[in-house]
């Protein structure tokens, strides 16, 4: 990360436009327990209020890289129920980076947000078929294989 | 000249300006080996 991702300008310039960064070494105490650290690279991002959302594991490219903050930030608004905020980001990672790994997570985060704010059930099932168009081999269209059946 | 990530070091501060930029904060746990 630290030799071909972190200094890419495009991921410099995201990450100064939406994140605080904070880099610690992998043993750093309280924190390596508080997160439960057992390999490098690990990032997460976290809320203001230092709670968790997303996490990575391993090298990620500039091109991943990106739509994977993104999906994390995207994350922190689901996960508050910010489902407008949280809908924005991740159409911009399905128009932007729709050939990132982050992508088939972002259509079913998607389907879910506009599920939860409008209370009807054809974003789940469109989410599913958007799945299964573009991205078939994707973990994320087996996890939505029940939404099919709505 | 090249820009650079300006890492912060210290968790509480990062919360802190979390807070008031109203920003998502990267943590990011390497090994320098």
């Amino acid at each position: 990360m630290g030799a071909v991702t972190y200094p890419n300008e495009k991921v410099v310039d995201f990450i100064e436009r939406h994140m605080v960064p904070i880099q610690v070494l992998f043993d750093s105490q309280p924190l390596a327990t508080r997160f439960n650290i057992q390999w490098t690279p690990t990032v997460i991002t976290l809320d203001e209020e230092g709670k968790e959302h997303h996490r990575t594991v391993g090298f990620l490219s500039p091109e991943e890289f990106i739509p994977s903050l993104m999906l994390g930030v995207a994350k922190c608004h689901f996960d508050r129920e910010k489902f407008d905020k949280a809908i924005s980001i991740l159409e911009d990672i399905l128009k932007k980076h729709p050939k990132s790994d982050a992508a088939p997570e972002a259509v079913y985060v998607r389907g879910v947000s506009l599920y939860k704010s409008t209370h009807k059930a054809d974003p789940l099932k469109e989410a599913y078929k958007r799945l299964q168009a573009e991205y078939p081999s994707s973990e994320w269209t087996k996890r939505a294989q029940p939404y099919g059946l709505l | 000249m090249t820009k650079t990530i300006k890492w912060e070091k210290d968790f509480d501060r990062v919360l802190t300006l979390a807070r008031a930029e109203n920003k998502m904060v990267l943590l990011d746990f390497f090994n320098p080996l």
